[in-house]
């Protein structure tokens, strides 16, 4: 056994040594592209390197690892953003590392329905906790509030859009193709505005939504029309003899869309709704501009302190950073997601 | 004995000039095997689909059960239909992401309010009567397409039907998993189920069919016990089509 995978190993090397040789060595052409090009890459690697190890002054990132975390939040509550992003975190971190097999399904979809309403509760405050006000939300911690609660909402409205997209009542198929398409023409950040400006003009007086909220609800109604469209692409793709073996079973048009077709449309449209959680995430830091102080905002505010002058490559290479790992860990989870909704999940358990 | 199903002068026609269903008139008495033969596109799998309403009709009137169908489609009363009559396909149509279990207990569940307990219980005596019971816990692409249709005879079944009704259950399966699936036919048949069956099985046909009965172009061209109609056929185009497929 051992010799056989040494055998492989040697093979599978030497393969690789052939392949790279025959595309980068052969002939004089591709010998000075090989060169040429490796002088450039390594110029630039080593001019990277030297500005993150020497050049660079980090103290802009080190000395405000708490602001960048959680904004302006009350420094004697901050264990409670601090246990949220640790949560979301170790879920994460679990659900992306555990194999399928040893993965309790029922306790990770529960945790992850979780995720939210803890997080609002422990930033929030209330029910014994002290309240401190979405003003005061900031940081990465906000960036998720931000990313998963209207990604949540979304979901739901964009079902119901691509639903009633398909529906046979024309009313309500015009209406929700026109909402579709009135969306999906106007920028993201008209939308946000209108969510500011136009949504208190709307609310009876004395009701007071925060801009949290208003900024919620905003990129939900956005990303729903997007989602409607990934969504109701997966549910054509089921065919329709799924659904006359549904009918001929004597289930109802409810029970079958619930059972037999949401589930399946569902999970072909699982790639492009992590387009659109990433998206999401990146989009929040649009709120930027409208004065929410999440990453982008947090560090924009940092960089206007005169004490942090010239630490901008610094900063932006720092949330940078933080946005790559977090769509990083999104793009994990959906690819976890579609995975464990394979059909072939159960192979090694039902054997 | 007991009419199952009746037709009287049913018609559809898909567009204006293509005639599925011409005028039919027909009867299954209940306990009887009748195998529906004809060429493609003669309107065999049209005419069984109209007996539990995934297809509708133009005119005419079919009595399922004592049920009635017009041109109405009544929801209800296909519903109705739909609780009593199993229906199985050419292509299987399993949920795929449904184990097979699931596949099978879903609509007793659902459909029937049977307790989640109950309905395996039934579902796993299914398996066992189908030859598949160690099956269960897959999901539908890890089996044989023998074993698939085997399954979706267990979930049709699972609802207790009066009638079964087969839309070519054979032409989606490789040559040496027919058999399997026509032996679980077989013992179904045996049992007194009412059964009507689309397939070009001549052999199945002529060992369990209580009745042929042969289409062509939307029409019945004839309908005669398995005997007569294999050894001398009344109609020239039953000849001809019998002639081309024996």
């Amino acid at each position: 056994m051992k010799s056989k995978n040494n055998y492989k190993m040697q093979y599978g090397i030497s393969k690789i040594k052939r392949n790279l040789g025959r595309g980068l060595f052969e002939g004089p052409t591709n010998l000075i592209i090989t060169i040429s090009l490796s002088t450039i890459l390594s110029i630039i690697i080593s001019k990277i390197y030297s500005w993150i190890v020497f050049d660079a002054d980090w103290s802009v990132v080190k000395n405000n690892l708490t602001l960048f975390a959680f904004g302006s939040y009350p420094q004697v509550y901050i264990w409670r953003p601090l246990i949220w992003l640790l949560i979301v975190i170790s879920i994460s971190l679990y659900t992306i590392m555990m194999p399928s097999k040893f993965l309790n399904k029922h306790i990770v979809a529960t945790a992850w329905l979780f995720i939210l309403p803890v997080g609002i509760f422990l930033l929030a405050g209330g029910f014994g906790l002290e309240e401190v006000h979405t003003n005061n939300w900031g940081g990465i911690s906000l960036t998720l509030i931000l990313t998963i609660s209207s990604g949540l909402l979304a979901l739901p409205f964009g079902v119901l859009l691509a639903l009633g997209r398909q529906s046979n009542l024309k009313v309500l198929s015009n209406f929700c193709r026109l909402y579709i398409d009135i969306v999906r023409a106007s920028p993201l950040i008209t939308v946000l505005f209108f969510g500011q400006l136009l949504i208190p003009l709307f609310l009876p007086q004395g009701l007071e939504v925060s801009r949290v909220i208003r900024a919620i609800l905003a990129f939900a109604i956005f990303a729903a029309s997007y989602m409607a469209e990934d969504i109701r692409g997966g549910i054509q793709s089921i065919p329709k003899t799924q659904i006359e073996a549904a009918e001929a079973l004597g289930l109802n048009k409810f029970e079958c869309l619930i059972l037999i077709i949401l589930p399946q449309g569902f999970r072909v449209a699982i790639p492009s709704l992590t387009n659109q959680m990433i998206g999401l995430l990146q989009n929040t830091s649009l709120m930027a501009i409208l004065g929410l102080v999440e990453l982008l905002g947090i560090t924009r505010s940092l960089l206007a302190n005169p004490n942090y002058i010239g630490g901008y490559m610094e900063a932006y290479v720092w949330i940078g950073l933080i946005y790559w790992l977090s769509c990083t860990f999104i793009s994990a989870l959906f690819r976890k997601l579609e995975n464990n909704l394979s059909y072939n999940i159960n192979k090694s358990e039902a054997k | 004995m007991k009419i199952a199903i009746k037709t009287t002068k049913i018609s559809k026609s898909f567009g204006e000039k293509c005639l599925a269903l011409n005028d039919i008139s027909m009867k299954v008495y209940s306990g009887e095997v009748l195998v529906v033969m004809g060429p493609s596109g003669s309107g065999k799998s049209t005419l069984i689909r109209t007996f539990n309403g995934l297809e509708s009709i133009d005119c005419g009137e079919i009595d399922v059960l004592g049920l009635k169908l017009d041109s109405s489609q009544n929801e209800r009363q296909i519903k109705r239909i739909r609780k009593r009559v199993g229906m199985v396909f050419q292509q299987f149509n399993l949920f795929p992401h449904l184990s097979i279990l699931e596949n099978i207990t879903l609509s007793p569940i659902k459909t029937q309010g049977k307790s989640k307990s109950s309905a395996e219980k039934y579902a796993l005596e299914l398996l066992r009567q189908m030859g598949i019971e160690d099956q269960s816990k897959k999901y539908p692409n890890q089996l044989s397409g023998g074993q698939q249709q085997r399954v979706a005879i267990a979930r049709a079944l699972a609802l207790n039907p009066e009638i079964m009704l087969f839309d070519e259950p054979t032409s989606a399966l490789d040559p040496e998993r027919v058999k399997e699936v026509l032996d679980a036919m077989k013992t179904l048949a045996s049992k007194g189920m009412t059964m009507i069956i689309v397939t070009h099985e001549i052999n199945f046909a002529k060992e369990v069919a209580d009745k042929v009965l042969f289409m062509d172009q939307g029409k019945v061209i004839e309908t005669s016990a398995p005997h007569d109609f294999f050894q001398n056929a009344k109609e020239t185009r039953s000849r001809k089509f019998l002639s081309q497929v024996m």
